[in-house]
């Protein structure tokens, strides 16, 4: 960056004076510029926690800050996982909640009363601003503050990371790239300095993180990686030696300290390798330590022997530990995985979607940092070649690349300002002729790369704005004069729920609106997000998709309330529970082998909910609930009644009755359905025709009784028979 | 005479064998000969109906239902056919292989009227047809809950057959013949400039090596590798090849291809950019280096844009 010219007084007259100005300025500036990119959903809509997870963070932070710590930590949560539930305190990385709550006990401590709910909502934007500044300071290690400077810039609006962190995503990744990028600054600064110092703050950046994210396996991969390859490019040195001892040992003391990770960081394959180079690491240094005191042919034996002995060993078990543990987990593809959209590989568009030009021109940057290669670049050049692996095969795993993409980036622009912005002419005298030929093709370049910056920027507002700004509890859609309609159908429910059900009531839904219900309308679950214990998901997948009577035994079974289903066919709503279903069915079976996926679709082979539909579909629970009602509903008078707008379909079962459910609500635009699971009669419904003589004998004998769960109204049941006999 | 009876016992019970099998000995040898020659038949729907689903048969058979032809995209057809081919040679190649079972795959090209007939709609689908008697419920494969390694679908085999399976995977030869290939290659190269060994450390080398990884990543070749995409789509109607995927979900091989190279271009773009201000050649070529980055970083990436804007209808501005 060109310093500017003239100043006022004191520090401003001299060119550092005016760099760190203006660093601060435009750090600044990114700070604000990320925030504020991401406040489209608040702004739009109000400040909501989004989506399913964060809802789930969101109760447990309020637990913890209602609470306490401590009850925190112990806290087993009743309400969800019903009749198991869960333990909350160890399954969780805790550093989002602790984060939350410590900022909240601050600002209440200085008498700034804001509710917890607005410090969920704004922490990952504020983050955003510490993540720029990190990766300035990182990216200032590696290259140059200018190349800081954009790398920040950058940062701060890349849709890649903005994607996990606009208002209201209040998930670990928000805060967890800071911890990220913030653990690799404080790491590329202890490999340059061998201080311990540096390396002790690496240690407790990388407690934070480790209790911040699962991701943490990353950084416990890479820093051993990077030290690898500096061993193999024979630039070992006592720095790198300090560096990564320290950190091996007080890191892995810390990281075990988290409830979630326990003894995993010296049970599982993926911290192996940490391990493995920290033995090796100690024999390369005592075999140096050696070389003082033996003869040369001595030692170069001995040196061969060790290394080699080391090295293979060590390199063979992650091999083998990595080989075993990746391809049996791709192989065998459980549904509840597969059904899950982020765990797809990730296409092109994606990449360019996520993060534009960045995505063409980092490789460039690389080019520049391996040409001119030294110990902290050897590290960008690692994290850039796996990060692109990994967000290969994992479309979520794009926000660990992001970061590194913006560094090299901002590598590879700053390298070009660098020669064609300013006025600084290296080449003294060139002919007259030339020179003006040659600011021409200089403004041509910068005039070419502010452009392309523009259009990145341009990009990166539009890409936030229509694609990552919708909080998904509240819907909107636009009529065609551009107004607009909110449709707040989830949260009119939940509060349904909250207000017009008993306390203790369990509501039975698809696991996705698990986290909703606990957090919105504060009832019990059977299953949620936390997608730990499949054969409970797939009880209640089989109860979906059972016929009634079926699924009546399930959901008694399951001491089942409420049943809560969302159904977009009225206003066209395409994420409902129908799209969702054949996945219920698919991950049904695994309890046991009753409905088979093929009975869901015609003979045809197609998944379809008109006549032309399959019986067992027609008449399974999910369909009745979806459609109960639904054929009196006639939308506009171009198509039938029970037109479906999703499906685009006339429903093929119009005349629905339900037994034992009853309709208990409905939102106002259908989205939401709940209904009321009745309790067993006093006695059965006799489906034939009384005959005239023995009437009182054959009522009572075709009582089915389930078990003693009926013992109560068994007793009523007496009560009244006795009492028809007398009279 | 202990020893005498046993063996009595047994002559006869093989003669029962072949008496029993004599009710249609030419289907089991023809069965047998097949196998001899692939360990997976492969049938048409004439074969299916005379070798599986005509009555008299003493065999019982293990048929994946499958649809391999590329133009139906089914990348976890393939998975499962490699996992069925090794459980299939595991059982030919075995001490214990008999004419009890038979393995074979019905191409959905191929007998489209065998899906018809068993009203199936996906694939890949494993079914058991047992000597005796109609197939049952248990006799379809739970795929979706078991996946189809080959040791899950041998223990299904053993469950429905009494035939137990020992898997053997082939060793994969060659990854480890490759890494051999170039291990040599490396070494002689290291052998043949031994005194010269400055090329291990050459820069160029490695950097052009991550760039290409890097390139070959942010093209989505890792998506192609999993979901196996045609190359490209040819319209039946009218013949005409296009080479863009319409929408942003999917891709073709070829699309990634072209995608690569307009990334290469802009980064070289990039490159050539800083390398004109930097060298030291003279002024004239450095002149042309400028202009060649200016082209390449404006032409290609526009290409790459308009690229995207197919992909994405009505980006931006809306």
């Amino acid at each position: 960056f060109t310093p500017l010219r003239g100043g006022l007084s004191g520090g401003l007259s001299q060119p550092a004076g005016w760099q760190s100005l203006l660093s601060f300025t435009i750090l600044f500036l990114a700070w604000l510029a990320g925030f504020s990119a991401r406040l489209f959903a608040v702004i739009r809509f109000e400040s909501i926690i989004h989506e399913f997870d964060p809802w789930f963070n969101y109760r447990a932070t309020h637990h913890l800050t209602t609470n306490g710590f401590y009850e925190f930590l112990n806290w087993f949560d009743e309400r969800a996982w019903y009749p198991l539930g869960r333990i909350v305190g160890g399954t969780v990385y805790p550093g989002l909640m602790v984060t939350a709550g410590l900022i909240h006990y601050v600002l209440n401590l200085l008498h700034v009363t804001v509710h917890i709910r607005d410090v969920c909502v704004f922490l990952a934007p504020v983050f955003s601003g510490l993540t720029s500044i990190s990766t300035f300071l990182l990216t200032k290690e590696l290259w140059n503050q200018g190349a800081g400077l954009m790398a920040a810039c950058f940062i701060a609006i890349v849709p890649g990371y903005i994607s996990r962190s606009v208002a209201g995503s209040f998930d670990n990744e928000g805060i967890a790239i800071f911890a990220l990028q913030f653990t690799y600054y404080l790491w590329v600064k202890s490999v340059k300095t061998g201080s311990v110092f540096w390396s002790i703050g690496c240690c407790l950046s990388y407690f934070y993180m480790v209790s911040a994210w699962g991701g943490y396996v990353f950084i416990i991969n890479l820093i051993p990686l990077h030290v690898f390859v500096l061993l193999l490019m024979q630039r070992f040195s006592k720095r790198v030696y300090i560096a990564y001892s320290t950190f091996y040992i007080i890191g892995l003391v810390l990281s075990m300290q988290i409830p979630f990770v326990g003894f995993q960081p010296i049970r599982t394959s993926e911290h192996m390798a940490a391990a493995g180079v920290f033995v090796l690491l100690q024999v390369y240094a005592f075999l140096q330590y050696l070389k003082d005191r033996l003869t040369k042919q001595e030692f170069q034996t001995l040196f061969f022997l060790g290394v080699s002995l080391a090295a293979g060993a060590v390199f063979l078990s992650v091999i083998y530990l990595t080989y075993t543990g990746r391809s049996s987990y791709a192989k065998i593809h459980i549904p509840i995985i597969a059904s899950v959209s982020e765990h797809q590989p990730t296409t092109w568009v994606s990449f360019f979607f996520d993060l534009h030009i960045l995505v063409c021109t980092f490789p460039a940057g690389l080019w520049f940092c391996i040409k001119n290669i030294n110990d902290e670049r050897v590290f960008v050049a690692l994290y850039a070649i796996s990060a692109v692996y990994f967000a290969g095969v994992m479309v979520r795993l794009m926000l660990t690349l992001t970061p590194v993409v913006c560094m090299l980036s901002a590598v590879a622009f700053s390298s070009v300002f660098e020669h064609y912005l300013g006025d600084d002419m290296k080449r003294q005298s060139p002919p007259l002729e030339d020179s003006s030929d040659e600011d021409d093709r200089k403004n041509a370049v910068t005039m070419l790369m502010l452009m392309l910056l523009m259009m990145f920027a341009v990009h990166c507002t539009w890409v936030t704005s229509n694609a990552y700004s919708s909080p998904s509890v509240v819907l909107a859609s636009y009529n065609n004069d551009g107004s607009r309609n909110i449709l707040d159908d989830f949260r009119e429910a939940y509060y349904w729920l909250r207000q017009n059900t008993d306390e203790h009531a369990r509501v039975m839904s698809w696991w996705d609106y698990g986290y909703q219900i606990a957090g919105m309308a504060n009832r019990t679950t059977l299953v949620d997000n936390n997608t730990w214990n499949n054969s409970h998901i797939a009880l209640v997948g089989k109860a979906m998709s059972s016929n009634e009577t079926a699924a009546y035994d399930i959901m008694r079974s399951l001491d089942v309330d409420y049943v809560l289903i969302i159904f977009g066919g009225v206003i066209g709503y395409s994420g409902d529970d129908i799209n969702k279903f054949l996945w219920m069915v698919r991950i049904s079976p695994s309890v046991a082998s009753q409905p088979q996926e093929s009975d869901y679709f015609t003979p045809q082979g197609e998944f379809r909910v008109d006549k032309a539909g399959s019986p067992t579909l027609l008449n399974c629970l999910m369909y009745k609930m979806s459609y109960y009602r639904f054929g009196e509903m006639q939308l506009d008078f171009r198509t039938p009644p029970g037109f479906d707008r999703t499906r685009n379909a006339e429903i093929g079962n119009k005349d629905i009755k339900l037994k034992h459910l009853e309709e208990a609500f409905t939102s106002e635009h259908w989205l939401v359905r709940i209904y009321k699971v009745k309790k067993p009669e006093n006695r059965d419904r006799v489906e034939h025709k009384l005959r005239g003589a023995d009437t009182t004998k054959q009522k009572y004998t075709s009582k089915k009784v389930s078990g003693g769960a009926e013992a109560s109204s068994e007793g009523v049941f007496i009560q009244e028979r006795t009492q028809l006999d007398g009279t | 005479g202990a020893w005498g009876l046993f063996l009595n016992t047994r002559r006869a019970s093989t003669l029962a064998d072949s008496r029993l099998s004599g009710l249609k000995p030419e289907k089991v040898t023809q069965m047998m000969e097949w196998t001899s020659k692939r360990s997976v038949i492969r049938m048409n729907g004439d074969k299916f109906r005379r070798f599986v689903k005509a009555p008299p048969r003493n065999y019982s058979v293990v048929i994946m239902f499958t649809a391999l032809q590329p133009q139906r995209q089914c990348g976890v057809c393939k998975q499962a056919d490699e996992e069925f081919q090794v459980l299939a040679n595991s059982w030919r190649y075995s001490s214990a292989f008999t004419n009890k079972v038979f393995f074979a795959t019905v191409d959905f090209d191929e007998g489209s009227d065998v899906f018809q007939m068993l009203s199936m709609n996906s694939a890949p689908t494993f079914l058991h047809f047992p000597a005796k008697g109609k197939p049952r419920k248990t006799d379809t494969y739970e795929l979706q809950v078991r996946g189809f390694a080959a040791e899950q679908l041998a223990r299904w085999v053993a469950d429905r057959t009494d035939v137990q399976i020992r898997i053997i995977r082939p060793p994969n030869y060659a990854g480890p013949l490759l890494l051999g290939f170039l291990l040599a290659v490396i070494g002689g190269l290291a052998y043949l400039r031994r005194h010269n060994l400055e090329f291990l450390f050459n820069k160029n080398v490695w950097a052009f090596s991550a760039l290409c990884f890097v390139l070959i990543m942010t093209s989505g070749q890792m998506w192609n590798h999993i979901r196996g995409p045609p190359y490209a789509h040819k319209n039946p109607s009218t013949g005409q090849v296009s080479y863009i995927h319409g929408s942003s979900q999917a891709q073709f091989v070829a699309e990634t291809h072209i995608v690569l190279l307009f990334n290469a271009a802009v980064t070289m773009g990039m490159v050539l950019l800083c390398e004109a201000a930097t060298s030291d050649l003279d002024i004239g070529k450095r002149k042309i280096m400028c202009v060649a980055g200016i082209g390449l970083v404006m032409l290609f990436f526009s290409w790459l844009l308009s690229v995207f804007r197919a992909k994405y209808h009505g980006y931006p501005y809306r």
